[in-house]
């Protein structure tokens, strides 16, 4: 029929791949401060052993999966959600979407508010994951992006905020 | 305890807006079980901008979409039995009906043939003939459609279908697609909104939901309006404006047409002129004409219109004639913003005088006699 | 009016507003093409007699096929389960839901299990787990109120293996709300007072934070202009009918606010005084919602202050400095609760350590603080409140609600 077609619409494999990295960075930076800062670690301490969560971008990805091994260490588990037991997604709608929080055009709070986020699982769990992702942000980010990210700027003692950075970072970049 | 009558309202639609609103619409297919939606558009430069927009937001989705973008602006029934054959054979099982007007009726009535069978296209015409619920329909309003997108009407080909199953079931607001066309179109849709928001706060005051939703009409109009005429590329304020008049709609699906509406409907069946500016220009009169029975709801008219420090600080006799001054403040400023396009009289807008009273007779309208109806009539033809 | 970067509404319940709404329920039903409805309340609704009004009102144009009047105050699985197979087994198409939230959360719950022939609920628990519309279900609200005759949420207790399930999805939404002034005319003041505080905060947290948007706006603002008119007017006077249908209106009108707006720290701590200490929720918000609008000032202070146009009418409006308005605001809820207080003969307190139970004992102690705040921090409404706020700033709340002191001025 005239004026009639169908279309596939194609990938938007620039901003994937923009995702998928600050997810990398992400998930280790979580596993990082988990090691080197007292309250992401009381967070964790309060979800159930071997609890694994994926941050992860609809319909396909890229994905962040970070838990608990046998140890209780948290560690990073990479981008594959495939045959790991996952307790609580944070599913993002769209890829866009995604975009807007990890150019902080959206923080976290605004995009909950702003419907761009489906929580799968528990939701006192999620509460303790925003709160270990924030703090985390604020680690990783200049205050000025940080600011944008989280409700509230935390007022972080001088050791925290300069040497737990410095950790942080550290223990980021190299994935100790 | 009085008897009186009980008040109803529902609003079907779904309400997503503002930014990459559109990139949302994969996972509301999603929640409605659709898998391949059918996008139907009309024929365009316009349409086929908005259609490019779309097909950049479902990138990264896996969805196939399909494309009708070559919808006349009077649509046959030729074409619903052609697009039927098309939703059916190649398994679509959701519609998304880019921009408004004749787009959006052809989505509407098409989804009556698809959801049921088409001979149903036939036998729902009139009011209320829908039996159950019909499949997915989002609409992606623009700002210069009809007015009547998001209500529970249709009017096809000399046809009309009023059901609250033809409401559809989501709305996408979007800066990138909100844009408006051309100015008349885009302040005929508003004012039509407006005018049908404007008479439920007056006549249906004590239907608290549809005020809401009226309230919210009005003030986002009177805020946005002029403002998106006189500057299109401001996207916030197209935005608001869109909502307004997807509010509208909905209120409009819940009430009975008032006397705006009849008479604006007359005068532009026998001008041809755009419906929506005949009941704009007309609305301040209407409005001045019942001020003694409605002085009350023109008071709390007033609210929205000004807002709530100008509220409280004007005495209250004072605030059903200031909301009137509002409206004809708003005409004369659309008139100005528009070069006339917009006319602030029925003599600008070339009615001749001797027709008026043809006009009222033949009008469909309750609430005001004839004599009143040719006194409003004459009064907009003057003008101020 | 602001509209936000971004927001999403749905309200797709048909809302039938009357002093004879009742009436209007075998027309509702034809609507829906059902015929058989089995009628879901609990044995307090029951008893004040407003069954005998639904049926009497239904006459015999409808036959009921079950009438369940066994809904435990705190919605069970078990109880869904059970409920569920006598609709099945009765051969019912339709579910009318006569009473408050945990009725109404049974009803949600039942619809779900029948409509999708389920053997385990937790399969359809969490967000868009549903995908297509239930049968039909009619609302009738006994209080006003909790508003979930028009939310798309249900909270069912699964008390064997200690899970509370939560379900979101646009098609748990009642088909058809009905609400008639006949249903909360024997609400007794202080139920009166709790519950019409209830619809207060919702609309009050859907107007003041983070998800806010012009449609829940407008419905906020014509709820609280309601409630300031009638709340106090019916606590004292129950058999005032227009008050009692205004009152139901704006529990309903609150209810599509929240429902959409979501809701914000009076909830956060409200839900956890109420599941820690049994305190009904309405009580919980009455007492928090002051300290809420006063903790989170400084971040929304400016919408606070918009309320008091529709908490005190216009001239009291114009009349109140633009920099004083947002403690007027929070001083009229506060001597709300004062007066609720007198209305009700003490019954309905002003602060924590006034609530007390059926023989006279306190219901929150002061040494369960700190296990409320530490419960608070696993509430999600916690999203949507515009600031901030850890263990220690629960407790701070808390405390301060505890004894009506102030919150300290160093907050933050």
């Amino acid at each position: 029929m005239k004026g009639f077609r169908e279309v596939a619409p194609g990938k938007k494999s620039l901003k994937k791949d923009y995702v998928a990295i600050m997810m990398w960075f992400m998930g280790r930076a979580i596993q990082a401060a988990a090691a080197a800062d007292k309250a992401v670690r009381n967070e964790f301490a309060g979800l159930p052993d071997g609890f694994t969560f994926a941050l992860s971008v609809m319909p396909r990805g890229p994905h962040m999966i970070v838990g608990k091994d046998k140890m209780g260490s948290i560690r990073y588990w990479g981008w594959e959600p495939e045959g790991k037991r996952i307790n609580l997604m944070m599913k993002i709608k769209n890829i866009e979407a995604a975009i807007l929080l990890f150019t902080f055009q959206e923080g976290t709070a605004t995009a909950a508010a702003r419907d761009r986020l489906i929580v799968d699982g528990e939701v006192a769990h999620a509460c303790a994951i925003v709160r270990i992702l924030d703090i985390v942000e604020v680690y990783l980010l200049p205050k000025i992006l940080a600011r944008l990210a989280v409700k509230r700027y935390p007022d972080w003692s001088l050791r925290r905020r300069y040497l737990g950075r410095a950790v942080v970072y550290l223990r980021t970049v190299f994935g100790f | 305890m009085h008897m009186a009558e009980c008040n109803e309202f529902i609003s079907p639609v779904k309400i997503n807006s503002g930014n990459k609103a559109l990139e949302h619409i994969p996972c509301e297919l999603d929640a409605l079980d659709a898998r391949k939606p059918l996008v139907i558009a009309e024929r365009g430069a316009a349409a086929k901008y908005r259609i490019d927009v779309l097909i950049e937001a479902f990138k990264d989705s896996g969805i196939t979409i399909g494309i009708f973008d070559e919808v006349p602006p009077l649509p046959s029934l030729l074409l619903i039995k052609e697009l039927f054959g098309i939703y059916r054979d190649r398994g679509f099982d959701a519609i998304i009906a880019m921009g408004g007007g004749s787009a959006a009726d052809t989505a509407k009535v098409l989804n009556i043939a698809v959801s049921g069978r088409p001979e149903d296209i036939d036998r729902c015409v009139g009011e209320d003939l829908i039996e159950k619920h019909l499949k997915p329909l989002i609409i992606v309003p623009g700002l210069s459609g009809t007015g009547y997108e998001m209500s529970r009407y249709a009017f096809f080909d000399s046809r009309s279908y009023a059901s609250p199953f033809l409401v559809p079931h989501l709305a996408v607001i979007d800066p990138r697609t909100a844009i408006p066309e051309d100015v008349l179109t885009t302040s005929a849709s508003t004012l039509l909104g407006l005018t049908h928001a404007v008479e439920a706060y007056i006549s249906y005051g004590k239907n608290l939901l549809a005020r809401a939703y009226a309230y919210a009409a009005i003030q986002l109009t009177i805020e946005n309006l002029v403002k998106v005429i006189a500057n299109p590329e401001d996207s916030k304020g197209c935005v608001a404006l869109a909502n307004a008049q997807a509010l509208a709609g909905c209120t409009f699906s819940n009430v009975k047409a008032g006397i705006a509406h009849g008479l604006g409907n007359a005068v532009a069946k026998e001008m041809g002129l755009p419906p929506g500016v005949c009941m704009g220009v007309l609305l301040p009169y209407i409005l001045e004409k019942r001020m003694s029975e409605c002085s009350h709801d023109l008071g709390e008219l007033f609210l929205p219109l000004a807002g709530f420090d100008t509220y409280a600080e004007t005495a209250n006799e004072l605030r059903p004639k200031r909301a009137v001054d509002i409206i004809h403040d708003l005409i004369g400023d659309l008139a100005r913003a528009t070069g006339g396009s917009v006319p602030q009289s029925l003599k600008d807008a070339q009615v001749p005088r001797q027709v008026l009273p043809e006009i009222a007779r033949r009008a469909d309208y309750v609430g005001l006699d004839m004599e009143g109806a040719v006194s409003v009539l004459e009064g907009a033809w003057r003008g101020r | 009016m602001d509209v936000p970067g971004y927001y999403e509404f749905c309200s797709r319940v048909r809302i039938i507003s009357g002093h004879n709404a009742l009436e209007k329920i075998p027309e509702a039903l034809t609507r829906l093409t059902a015929v058989k409805p089995m009628i879901v309340t609990d044995k307090g609704v029951v008893g004040a007699g407003l069954i005998d009004a639904v049926l009497g009102a239904i006459g015999n144009s409808v036959s009921v096929g079950a009438l369940a009047e066994d809904v435990p105050p705190d919605s069970d699985l078990r109880v869904v389960n059970n409920l569920a197979k006598t609709y099945l087994e009765r051969g019912c198409d339709s579910i009318i839901a006569v009473g408050g939230g945990s009725v109404m959360d049974t009803a949600k719950g039942i619809n779900i299990v029948v409509s999708e022939r389920a053997c385990d609920l937790m399969e359809f628990s969490g967000a868009n787990s549903l995908k297509r519309p239930l049968r039909p279900l009619i609302a009738i609200p006994t209080t006003a109120g909790t508003g979930s005759e028009v939310t798309a949420v249900a909270v069912i207790k699964d008390h064997d293996k200690h899970l509370k399930m939560l379900f979101v999805s646009n098609f748990l939404l009642p088909d058809v709300s009905v609400v008639d002034s006949r249903m909360t005319s024997t609400l007794p003041p202080a139920v009166t007072a709790a519950t019409g505080m209830d619809a207060l905060s919702h609309a009050v947290e859907a107007y003041t934070c983070l998800a806010k948007n012009p449609l829940s706006d407008a419905h906020a603002m014509a709820a609280i202009r309601l409630i300031s008119d009638n709340l106090l007017k019916v606590t004292r006077n129950p058999g005032e009918m227009d008050g009692r249908l205004s009152m139901a209106n704006a529990a309903t009108l609150a209810g599509i606010a929240f429902g959409n707006s979501m809701v914000g720290m009076v909830h956060t701590i409200g839900h956890s005084v109420g599941s820690i200490c049994g305190v009904p929720h309405g009580v919980c918000m009455a007492i928090l919602l002051p300290y809420g609008l006063l903790y989170n000032r400084h971040k929304n202070g400016h919408l606070t202050a918009e309320l008091l146009f529709s908490l005190a009418g216009p001239d009291v409006y114009a009349n109140t400095p633009r920099e004083r308005r947002t403690d007027e605001v929070i001083e009229r809820i506060r001597k709300m609760n004062h007066d609720l207080r007198d209305a009700t003969n003490g019954r309905h307190p002003r602060f924590f350590k006034e609530v007390l139970d059926r023989e006279g004992r306190q219901m929150v102690p002061k040494e369960k603080l700190q296990g409320i705040a530490k419960t608070a921090l696993s509430d999600g409404s916690i999203f949507y409140n515009p600031e901030d706020l850890d263990y220690g700033d629960f407790l701070t709340v808390l405390e301060a609600a505890w004894d009506g002191e102030p919150l300290p001025g160093n907050l933050k």
